[in-house]
């Protein structure tokens, strides 16, 4: 018996072996380096082994670092509001979009960015946000606003950046409630009407409770992308001082491949992971009366 | 019998094999398409010769060696090399910015520049490369390329202002954009009359060490073992260049690039913008585009910066590759320049290190554009080789960029940055 055991156990774990070297070899592996290469003051110049001991003064440099600290309350300010606000609208237009004639266009149109390269959508919103020409200013000067200069300008420059995030992931996040919402049955929206629930009611009451587990995936996989930003502010923020925009992968892209200290790369890097992993049990256990027991069911 | 025979012809084999293998060599540029395959017209003609022409020309002389060029854009090519050097995929030839240099050289990176080539360079080079080509006191490659800066005017915009001549000095040209600049009725600003671009630490840095070197100042001490940015001149020359966000003349949105479109009246820059002109302001580029000398505080000086070209120590064939370096750079053609003077004068625009190089070419060199910088050679201080050179550049950069913006007086920011450079000097000179 227990000899049968033992051997299907050995055919399970067969089975995840493969799951299990991948994870080891594409995530694992990573971590303990990039732990061990914290320590160490490398410019990937030398070989690893020749890399000077170094202990923690990398995460003690980085925790005392003005740019740093700044780097990680812009990443925190970036995450909190992109995430939210890009949950909270694309939830409102799929909702109002589920219903309406077109949907299928306006679905079409709001995916569009999806497709679009960060890249390119930082390049077109540089045009839009330019001072003396730009559409936003334009659209202020209009209703009698001064023009501001939204990239350059250090109080305005990460609300900027983060306007365009928002505006590019609005279209992959509605595409998962539209999803979402199409799953709840109609019975309880006719339920509701018969008791006089009105279309705000039956959203509050309905619509989100139903759809707690894609918005705790949304928030979760949102948060984990986020909190790694960097490419549009790193084409969409240079000619802004480098404090007002600066994000964490930012920083650790700068440290490692401008300044060679692949030491202090590594140490900001493991820094984000376990900011990433703390906000990513949190958000789960926020979610777990709700969006777990979504799953568990 | 038969046996033996076999085993003697696979032996000749395999031996005329690795005879007829050829030595190959790699060389990491950071050049763009037109500077590796050369400008070629409408037609696919060649009409300036690119890098690859003169490697093809080496290796129809040299049938044994084989030159694979391998071209990494700019923000790319330091990147590169620490990739391929963890990855163990080496270049054999490098062409190198020289702030990067001592880094590279403290890690045993570069090979010992051979005494006979040292002795070419020592021989022809212009004082201004030869220097930014020594790391710790010593040559540490070929020096391929000298850029220093001088300030480019729209002959138009001075015209319409009421401005005859450029500025010869800092408070004339500070006096003159601001006349220059135009804004629009809600206030924003049409044409700037002068432009740095502050996310570009070569743009923000170099104009202020040059009119940092105008006042007599230094970044640093000799031994690279304190910074000094608290020096009264450091803190002039900062001083100096925020009278032009005072008085309206520039702002931290500007852009250098402005200056192709009619954005920028007057702009600080390198020798090498002059194809990226010609190519924006076509027929128009002669009489619109003037050249003057860097516009000074005290004594006419500018700031400088060297490319050089170098070996890898770990490669496999070093000798040819020097050999190879040595027939590019001092071999001499028909007219007395040699293929990377050629190269330098005709196609990349940039000025040759060489003196034979820059005589050989008075038309590219001489004519309105570059001769202000071949001019200038005399007053260039090269950027110094210091240990963490980008890192300090952009420690400076940001500190100045919040000065600009106001974020900071120029104070503050002159002393946090040397605080920050202080630090990393103890790190490395101590």
């Amino acid at each position: 018996m227990r000899k049968g055991l033992r051997k299907r156990n050995l055919v399970g774990y067969g089975f995840i072996a493969p799951a299990l070297i991948f994870y080891a070899v594409f995530f694992g592996f990573p971590v303990v380096f990039s732990l061990l290469v914290s320590t160490r003051r490398w410019n990937m110049l030398v070989p690893f082994e020749e890399a000077r001991f170094y202990g923690f003064r990398h995460f003690e440099y980085l925790l005392k670092n003005e740019l740093f600290m700044r780097a990680l309350l812009n990443t925190c300010l970036y995450a909190i509001i992109t995430v939210f606000v890009t949950i909270s609208l694309s939830l409102i237009f799929a909702t109002l979009i589920n219903k309406s004639k077109f949907s299928v266009l306006w679905r079409f149109l709001y995916f569009t960015p999806i497709v679009t390269p960060p890249v390119a959508i930082g390049t077109i919103w540089n045009y839009l946000y330019k001072p003396n020409n730009g559409v936003f200013n334009h659209i202020l000067g209009s209703v009698g606003i001064d023009p501001v200069y939204w990239l350059t300008d250090p109080n305005t420059v990460l609300f900027a950046v983060m306007i365009t995030a928002i505006w590019g992931g609005i279209g992959s996040s509605m595409l998962i409630f539209t999803a979402g919402i199409q799953n709840i049955p109609q019975a309880y929206y006719d339920a509701a009407k018969i008791d006089g629930a009105g279309p705000f009611r039956q959203f509050w009451n309905i619509t989100i409770p139903m759809l707690k587990p894609t918005i705790l995936f949304l928030t979760a996989t949102g948060m984990i992308g986020a909190w790694q930003v960097f490419d549009l502010p790193f084409i969409m923020g240079k000619n802004a001082p480098a404090k007002s925009i600066m994000t964490v992968s930012g920083y650790v892209y700068e440290s490692a491949f401008q300044s060679m200290r692949m030491g202090r790369a590594s140490a900001g890097a493991f820094i984000l992971f376990i900011v990433i992993f703390i906000v990513t049990i949190f958000i789960l256990r926020a979610f777990r009366k709700g969006g777990m027991s979504g799953y568990e069911d | 019998m038969k046996k033996v025979f076999l085993v003697i012809l696979i032996v000749a084999m395999i031996f005329s094999i690795s005879a007829m293998a050829k030595t190959h060599l790699v060389w990491s540029v950071h050049w763009t398409d037109f500077q590796v395959d050369g400008v070629k017209d409408e037609d696919g003609n060649l009409v300036t010769k690119g890098i690859q022409q003169y490697v093809d020309e080496y290796m129809a002389l040299n049938p044994e060696i084989e030159i694979e060029i391998q071209s990494v854009p700019f923000d790319e090519y330091l990147k590169k090399i620490l990739i391929s050097h963890t990855a163990g995929q080496v270049s054999d030839i490098y062409g190198l910015y020289s702030l990067w240099g001592v880094q590279l050289v403290e890690s045993g990176i570069l090979d010992n520049v051979p005494a006979e080539v040292e002795k070419l360079v020592s021989e022809n080079c212009v004082e201004a490369a030869y220097n930014g080509s020594m790391i710790d006191g010593k040559l540490r490659g070929i020096p391929m390329e000298i850029d220093n800066y001088a300030l480019l005017y729209n002959k138009d915009i001075l015209a319409e202002s009421g401005f005859e001549n450029p500025p010869k000095t800092w408070q004339e040209m500070a006096e003159m954009a601001s006349k220059m600049t135009k804004r629009s009725e809600d206030g924003t600003v049409d044409r700037y009359g002068f432009a740095f671009l502050s996310g570009w630490d070569s743009a923000v840095v170099h104009p202020y060490l040059s009119l940092l070197y105008s006042l007599g100042g230094n970044m640093f001490n000799e031994d690279f073992t304190e910074c000094t940015l608290d020096s009264p001149e450091a803190l002039e020359a900062l001083k100096e260049e925020l009278v032009l966000f005072k008085n309206g003349a520039t702002d931290p949105a500007a852009s250098v690039y402005g200056f192709a479109s009619g954005k920028a009246a007057m702009i600080i820059m390198a020798p090498w913008y002059e194809t990226s002109l010609r190519i924006s302001f076509k027929d128009e580029y002669e009489n619109k585009v003037g050249v003057a000398p860097f516009p000074y505080l005290k004594t006419p000086m500018t700031a400088g910066y060297t490319w050089f070209l170098g070996v890898d120590r770990a490669s496999n064939h070093k000798k040819e590759a020097w050999e190879f370096l040595k027939w590019l750079t001092f071999d001499k053609m028909e007219n007395g320049a040699s293929r990377l003077g050629e190269l330098m004068a005709l196609n990349i625009a940039a000025i040759p290190p060489m003196k034979f190089d820059i005589e050989a070419y008075p038309d590219e060199l001489d004519d309105l554009y570059t001769s202000v910088f071949v001019n200038e050679l005399k007053n260039t201080i090269s950027e110094p080789n210091v240990a963490q050179g980008q890192e300090i550049k952009t420690i400076l950069m940001r500190e100045i960029v919040e000065a600009w913006h106001g974020q900071k007086s120029p104070e503050e920011a002159l002393r946090i940055a040397k605080e920050e450079i202080d630090e990393i000097l103890e790190e490395f000179y101590f």
